[in-house]
């Protein structure tokens, strides 16, 4: 479904991610797992083409065939806006302050998807009420509720909108341990029940074990090691990748 | 890189505004107050450089003494608002508590009062020399200076080395003067800037009106304060070059204060 | 909710008023001299002692100033703002007089700045890096450096000396019907002043907010999950009109102490020029009335930016702040 090859992301001339290359398969829970500052997040504004300005991504990144890389505007917008849902790593921060949620979870669901007002409301209350939220934030500003909501709101929009590519960028580093174990078991049932394709990004090793199916290490910009979960825990083929390994035991 | 070229270019013409006024006597053709009647009205040109008001004095003489008047105004004004913002602020946010909070209450409620309009009602009955009008742009103008050395004090309060500086028993004074204040600096330099282009513009304004600086002495508002009738009768250049002067100063005082608050910038010095 | 909210307001603005007046009153009577002159300025000299002694004892000069401001205060509101020393007229009908004047200049300048700032400002920090946005940064900064009653000077000489197409003072033609189109004629060249000395510097702040909003991490995600540009922009804008709003409520009191000095230029028969005449005829009466009244302008613009803050702000409506 993705295919990168050869990506490299300068900076002001400083490359912080080099000759990377991974795929995402469909229907799998693709992990990369590195440590802050290895060039997971820029990989991922990368694909999107959000990069701040003044860096450059150079190489190919194919969705379904498709160069996102030279990909014109009008092109990317429209599969940002129809094949790809994004959720990030600070929800508390993912939402207008002064918007109320009701039109915000619209423009992120039924919005793109061109469902009426009225459509969005039917589905989405089936949607909150599954994932324990009063409709009542419906009516509420994003200070009015917790991280942990605002973060299952956007599980709600991606539930909604059931994407060819899921992206969570440390969708759970901003949360509590109760509340990433509920967020692990959700990307769980979406893959599962509606066949979604993740591409995650965590630090979080235990994660990585609990839901992945193919992992990608990165370490300084560089991709060291990809595979199946189950064989590179087996056998990790790269230095940097053992001593990740033996840090979590 | 063009921050710092900008930054040099209006130091340099803000450096050569004020050694020009303050050496008046030496650039001057004419004394300022030199009268001759046989030249009143004399557009710029041969022997009058910016040409003659209505007493036959010379205009760039006036000009440069007039800025001696002026910027002094405004330079002892913002000391003395300096001096006591910093005290006012200071206190405020060194002792905190219910103390900080009365304090800023009464400064929030001065802040809303035009500062112009209480200028005017000590003008009313305190007509005096320059002194006197320093005096009142100075007590008048501290209230953003105290707000931001308040800020600042509570902010670096909390700070780490200040922390460690009173488990060591620094007395209070080396804490406040030592650290509290000297790390306040970038922030009270910028502000202090702002109150000096401030300073500027109410002198000339009020001694444009008539009821600033006595109309013996020349200033830049004074001299436009005869420009307007002037202008009447097509004297333009009366007024032109007293604005002019004006506008550059604060022009280069307004672009060296953009640079300095640049926070890019900052974090290079720091 | 709304109510208690205003409420609070109203009183906050009423104590600053008791400030000003406070204050206004103490320095005029701090002032050396003998009470007397300083009350009836220049009509003093005519007074013989007797008469002095007299004026003294009714209003009580001869008092401690806490005394004469406490008898002040009691007139003042029960809505007797005393005599024009200098005219002889009830200050109160002097003020209504002016009034007008002064609210047509504040609102028509003040329209035409927050209009013109909104859309230069917005151009400018929607399009980063473009011509407009280089462009305001330096143009607001030459713009805020003159002087207003200079650029007057300017227009005058002109407009009204060299064209000879505007009038360079007063409100209205003497002799003339007082019409519409006169006052407008009139009110032109101040109130250009005022608005083009003023609009580039609102403009900036509202072109550097946006521009810190347009970096906020909400609007990554916005983009970064397709969310239409015309909505983002809308979002960016809400926001930014909060510093923006705040920025104006910081700057009216200056902004009515400028005017003050544009009316003067012009003799535009405002509250301003009104209060520099006052001052350089010693009418005390009229100062603290004309005192008075700016300080109720200032205060009640200031409610209304708060309304409309209130309006825009949830956080403000919902309380946020104070957590």
């Amino acid at each position: 479904m993705l295919n990168v090859d050869r990506l490299t992301i300068e900076i002001d001339g400083k490359c912080v991610v080099e000759e990377s290359a991974f795929s995402v398969r469909p229907g799998k829970i693709t992990s990369i797992i590195g440590e802050s500052g290895s060039g997971k997040s820029m990989t991922i504004a990368a694909l999107l083409t959000i990069l701040p300005l003044g860096a450059k991504a150079t190489g190919h990144a194919l969705f379904n065939g498709r160069n996102l890389l030279d990909a014109s505007k009008k092109e990317m917008d429209a599969i940002r806006k129809t094949h790809i849902f994004t959720i990030f790593q600070d929800a508390a921060n993912s939402f207008n302050p002064s918007v109320k949620m009701e039109r915000q979870l619209y423009t992120f669901s039924g919005g793109r998807r061109g469902d009426t007002v009225q459509q969005f409301r039917t589905k989405m209350t089936g949607l909150l009420d599954e994932l324990e939220l009063s409709v009542d934030i419906l009516k509420q500003y994003p200070f009015e509720l917790s991280g942990g909501m605002l973060q299952r709101c956007m599980i709600a929009c991606a539930l909604y909108v059931a994407p060819d590519l899921l992206i969570a960028d440390e969708p759970t580093s901003s949360l509590d341990r109760v509340l990433q174990k509920e967020f692990i078991e959700l990307l769980k049932r979406l893959n599962e029940e509606q066949g979604t394709t993740i591409l995650l990004i965590t630090h979080d090793l235990d994660v990585v074990v609990e839901v992945a199916h193919e992992m990608v290490v990165m370490q300084a910009g560089k991709v060291v090691e990809t595979g199946s979960v189950a064989t590179i825990f087996k056998q990790p083929g790269h230095p940097y990748t053992k001593r990740l390994l033996d840090s979590r035991f | 890189m063009k921050s710092r070229k900008s930054l040099a270019f209006w130091c340099v013409v803000l450096g050569l505004i004020v050694a020009m006024t303050v050496f008046a006597g030496l650039f001057s053709t004419y004394g300022p107050n030199e009268m001759d009647m046989d030249t009143i009205y004399q557009p710029p040109g041969k022997g009058h450089v910016l040409g003659t008001d209505h007493l036959g004095r010379d205009v760039f003489s006036r000009l440069l003494e007039g800025g001696k008047v002026t910027l002094t105004v405004a330079g002892v004004s913002v000391i003395l608002s300096f001096i006591i913002g910093v005290l006012y602020g200071g206190i405020s946010g060194y002792i905190g508590g219910a103390v900080d909070v009365i304090m800023m209450r009464f400064l929030e409620a001065l802040i809303t009062i035009p500062s112009l309009i209480l200028i005017l009602a000590f003008q009313a009955f305190m007509q005096g020399g320059m002194w006197s009008m320093a005096l009142i742009i100075g007590v008048t103008g501290w209230l953003v200076t105290a707000r931001i050395v308040r800020s600042e004090f509570i902010r670096l309060k909390e700070a780490e080395f200040v922390k460690m500086a009173k488990m060591f028993g620094t007395p209070m004074w080396k804490i406040i003067f030592g650290h509290l204040l000297r790390n306040s600096v970038p922030a009270i330099f910028v502000v202090t800037l702002v109150n000096f282009t401030g300073a500027v513009f109410i002198e000339v304004s009020l001694s444009f009106l008539g009821i600033g600086v006595p109309s013996a002495i020349p200033s830049w508002g004074n001299m436009l304060f005869y420009a307007q009738n002037d202008i009447l009768i097509g004297a333009w250049w009366i007024g032109l070059f007293p604005g002019i002067m004006i506008f550059l100063t604060i022009l280069a005082i307004n672009f060296i204060g953009e640079v300095l608050k640049d926070p890019r910038r900052r974090r290079l010095d720091a | 909710m709304i109510s208690k909210w205003i409420g609070k307001r109203v009183v906050m603005g009423i104590i600053v008023l008791f400030i000003v007046s406070f204050l206004s009153f103490f320095i005029m009577h701090a002032a050396p001299g003998d009470p007397a002159t300083a009350f009836y300025g220049g009509n003093a000299q005519t007074l013989n002692a007797a008469e002095k002694e007299r004026i003294s004892r009714v209003f009580s000069l001869d008092r401690p100033v806490i005394v004469q401001y406490g008898a002040w205060l009691w007139e003042t509101v029960q809505g007797n703002f005393g005599y024009s020393s200098k005219e002889g007229r009830p200050v109160s009908v002097i003020l209504f007089e002016r009034l007008p004047n002064t609210l047509l200049l504040f609102s028509v300048t003040m329209f035409f700045i927050i209009v013109g700032s909104i859309w230069l400002g917005t151009v400018a920090g929607m399009k980063a890096g473009s011509m407009w946005d280089k462009g305001l940064s330096t143009i607001s900064i030459a713009s805020s450096s003159i002087p207003p009653f200079w650029l007057g000077i300017l227009f005058i000489s002109f407009f009204s000396v060299k064209l000879g197409i505007l009038p360079s003072s007063g409100t209205e033609d003497v002799g003339g019907d007082g019409g519409l189109m006169d006052k407008i004629r009139h009110l032109i060249m101040p109130a250009a002043v005022i608005i083009l000395t003023h609009v580039g510097i609102y403009a900036r702040f509202l072109q550097e907010s946006i521009k810190t909003e347009s970096n906020k991490y909400y609007v990554l995600v916005a983009r970064a999950n397709g969310v239409a540009k015309r909505e983002i922009q809308k979002g960016i804008l809400r926001n930014a009109s909060i510093p923006y709003l705040n920025y104006i409520g910081m700057t009216i009191p200056s902004f009515f102490g400028g005017a003050v000095i544009v009316e003067s230029l012009f003799s535009w028969a405002g509250l301003g020029q009104l209060m520099v005449k006052a001052v350089m005829t010693k009418d005390f009466p009229l100062i603290m009335g004309g005192i008075l009244s700016i300080g109720l302008l200032v205060v009640s613009s200031l409610l209304i930016i708060d309304l409309v803050m209130y309006g825009v702000d949830p956080k403000l409506r919902k309380g946020a702040y104070s957590k």
